[in-house]
């Protein structure tokens, strides 16, 4: 059957809601020019944080490089994957710069076998989060702009020698992190019906859309490997939408789904493969629920009392060995102390066949909703407290070239009272738990049918352990340093 | 079941398919003009008279709460300067937070007094926003670094 045969999916009223349906919206993402139209305003936006940060202000709350970044961004960004989806990839300006370069420089090498997995960029999120600690990022829009620089300059470099999405796939830490909250994200790029994908032989969603004489691609299939009629969930989709382009038979939309069902199920997943399997992807979980809490712990009283006393006990006065402490046993003991033991505890109680090591890979997708109640909490707080002070910042960024036609700062512009962001914090961390909780009983009930409580006690533990923790840090004064061994 | 893995992707070569990469030159050209722009259009200003200002914050250790700052301005022969007028703006080392504005007023010839607010703790930058009496202006940043979490009243 050739490709024009197969009939274009027609919406019917089973399937779930599609955003591509909505008017002017399905028109725009269907447009092959969204992407860089979306792009554009990001990478503008990029430049104008660079030489912001670079020339501007020293003082981080008057520049727009930390602003945006470490407030505004980063806020917008986690409530968006709560609220849609991962459009920020989808947005990614970084990607806008690449397809320039690639007009030039043709990658020509695979990405290597041996980092075919998440191990790399598992180790670049911790190393963004160390640094982030170290040289108080949020504090120094120099450096702000140098990471942006830094992001830009690596996007290059990655893909410039390698084909596909390599850096998306494999290296962008916010690429993972988007990743991993995105499972808990209402909608989902899938197909609409499974029949048409099945008698369809072009399978242009991954091969892309090829000239019939010359064999070039016209339109890109998806760059990061996933077959869309065997993919599951949203675990390395950037939201391309370069399958629906595509796909000749309108058969890909931005569908609803209920949040964190793919976390509850274990299926082989195109691209990925079954998640009970991959400890890189575990690891890269633990590191999104428990870097969580120890980003917030960065900033409030009591990680300085303990690093005085690290410092104190170890003899040292450079900051770096003492954070390193810390992020040691909270990104590794104490996750391997905690899952090691819940997973132990549900093995024997619920007389589990599998070793412990799997059985623990398995659970630990269920912190991640927590996980993530927590980054909404931390980043929701900053967002909501400063929503405001993009204004002064950008009024003084503007006047500051001579011409105030925004008129003169309005500092006291801030944000929503902290007592009333505080709600909205708590009941972020609700959410997570419940969602935790209802994760791994399902996870739990799909492995032990007769006996589910058994092997769900002990996560339940680690999920309340975990929030209680979370509840904790927010309500901890807050201490914004960025001199952590001055005593 | 399909399992697509990168190496199995055949090659894409694409066809060129929008301007998007001439668009990405030209936000790149724009960005190297607009660094051009403002680092060669800046404004010359006028080199400050040369002021010394000595400061003292109470109570110490600086804690969350209420504090004074008090400040000695002194020209350069060491003479107190009198009559200055000085705007004084308390911002946190994090964006997003509120910053605090008062206004110092002369207690003695050449001290200035002016009371704070820390809303919380952590680094704070104090800026002093000088007008001299001759009408020429001049900017100084404090550091306070660590302050502490208040102590609560009995």
């Amino acid at each position: 059957m050739s490709p024009s045969s197969i009939p274009v999916a027609e919406t019917s009223h089973s399937l779930p809601f599609d955003l591509m349906r909505v008017p002017g919206l399905g028109h725009l993402f269907r447009w092959r020019y969204a992407r860089p139209l979306l792009q554009t305003p990001l990478l503008i936006l990029s430049l104008v944080m660079i030489v912001h940060g670079l020339f501007g202000p020293t003082l981080a709350p008057k520049n727009l490089a930390t602003t945006l970044s470490w407030l505004h961004f980063r806020g917008v960004l986690v409530l968006v994957l709560l609220c849609a989806g991962n459009f920020f990839c989808l947005a990614c300006p970084f990607m806008l710069v690449r397809q320039a370069a690639r007009r030039f420089f043709q990658p020509r090498f695979n990405w290597p076998r041996a980092l075919r997995n998440k191990w790399l960029s598992v180790g670049l999120f911790v190393l963004i989060l160390f640094t982030y600690e170290l040289f108080d990022l949020w504090s120094s829009p120099w450096w702000t702009a140098c990471l942006i620089v830094a992001y830009f300059l690596s996007v290059l470099a990655v893909d410039g020698f390698f084909k596909h999405a390599s850096f998306c796939k494999f290296v962008c830490p916010i690429g993972q992190f988007n990743f991993v909250a995105s499972t808990l994200s209402p909608f989902e790029v899938k197909v609409r019906e499974q029949d048409v994908c099945t008698r369809c032989h072009t399978k242009d969603c991954i091969r892309g859309r090829r000239e019939p004489v010359s064999d070039l691609v016209t339109i890109r299939g998806c760059e990061l490997a996933l077959f869309l009629p065997s993919k599951v969930g949203n675990m390395d989709c950037t939201f391309c939408l370069d399958c629906v382009h595509a796909c000749p038979h309108d058969n890909i939309g931005i569908l609803s789904r209920l949040p964190a069902i793919e976390l509850m199920v274990d299926p082989i997943r195109s691209g990925i493969g079954y998640f009970s399997r991959r400890k890189d992807l575990a690891a890269l979980a633990i590191v999104f629920t428990f870097g969580a809490l120890l980003n917030a712990f960065g900033m409030v009283s009591p990680v300085y009392a303990v690093e005085t006393w690290l410092g104190r006990v170890l003899h040292v006065n450079h900051e770096a060995p003492v954070l390193g402490l810390i992020f040691t046993f909270f990104l590794i003991v104490e996750p391997i102390l905690l899952l090691g033991l819940a997973a132990w505890l549900s093995r024997v109680w619920a007389r589990s066949p599998r070793a412990l090591l799997p059985l623990a890979v398995r659970y630990t997708y269920g912190l991640v909703p927590l996980g993530f109640g927590m980054w909404l909490a931390h980043y929701c707080f900053h967002f909501l407290t400063g929503l405001y002070t993009l204004i002064p910042v950008t009024q003084n960024a503007i006047a500051s070239l001579g011409r105030p036609f925004l008129g003169e700062p309005r500092w006291s512009l801030t944000g929503l009272p902290a007592n009333v962001v505080q709600v909205v914090e708590i009941g972020f961390l609700v959410l997570g738990f419940a969602g935790s909780l209802l994760v791994t009983y399902s996870l739990a009930e799909d492995d032990f049918p007769d006996r589910p409580l058994r092997a769900f006690l002990p996560w339940a533990a680690v999920c309340l352990i975990l929030w209680c923790a979370s509840l904790w840090l927010m309500f901890q004064p807050m201490e914004m340093r960025a001199t952590l061994m001055s005593g | 079941m399909n399992k697509l893995c990168l190496n199995k992707l055949s090659d894409q070569k694409v066809l060129p398919r929008f301007p998007q990469e001439v668009l990405a030159s030209w936000l790149v050209g724009f960005l190297c003009a607009a660094t051009l722009l403002i680092v060669g259009c800046s404004r010359q200003v006028d080199r400050p008279p040369f002021v010394a200002i000595d400061y003292e914050i109470s109570p110490q250790p600086t804690r969350v709460g209420p504090a004074t700052v008090t400040l000695k301005l002194s020209d350069a022969a060491g003479r107190p300067l009198t009559g200055a007028h000085i705007a004084i703006e308390t911002d946190m080392s994090h964006p997003g937070m509120s910053p605090g504005f008062a206004e110092a007023k002369e207690s003695e010839a050449g001290g200035y007094k002016a009371p704070l607010e820390f809303q919380m703790a952590g680094d704070w930058v104090i800026l002093l926003h000088v007008t001299l009496p001759d009408g020429k202006k001049l900017d100084r940043q404090i550091e306070v670094r660590g302050v502490r979490p208040g102590v609560p009243s009995n």
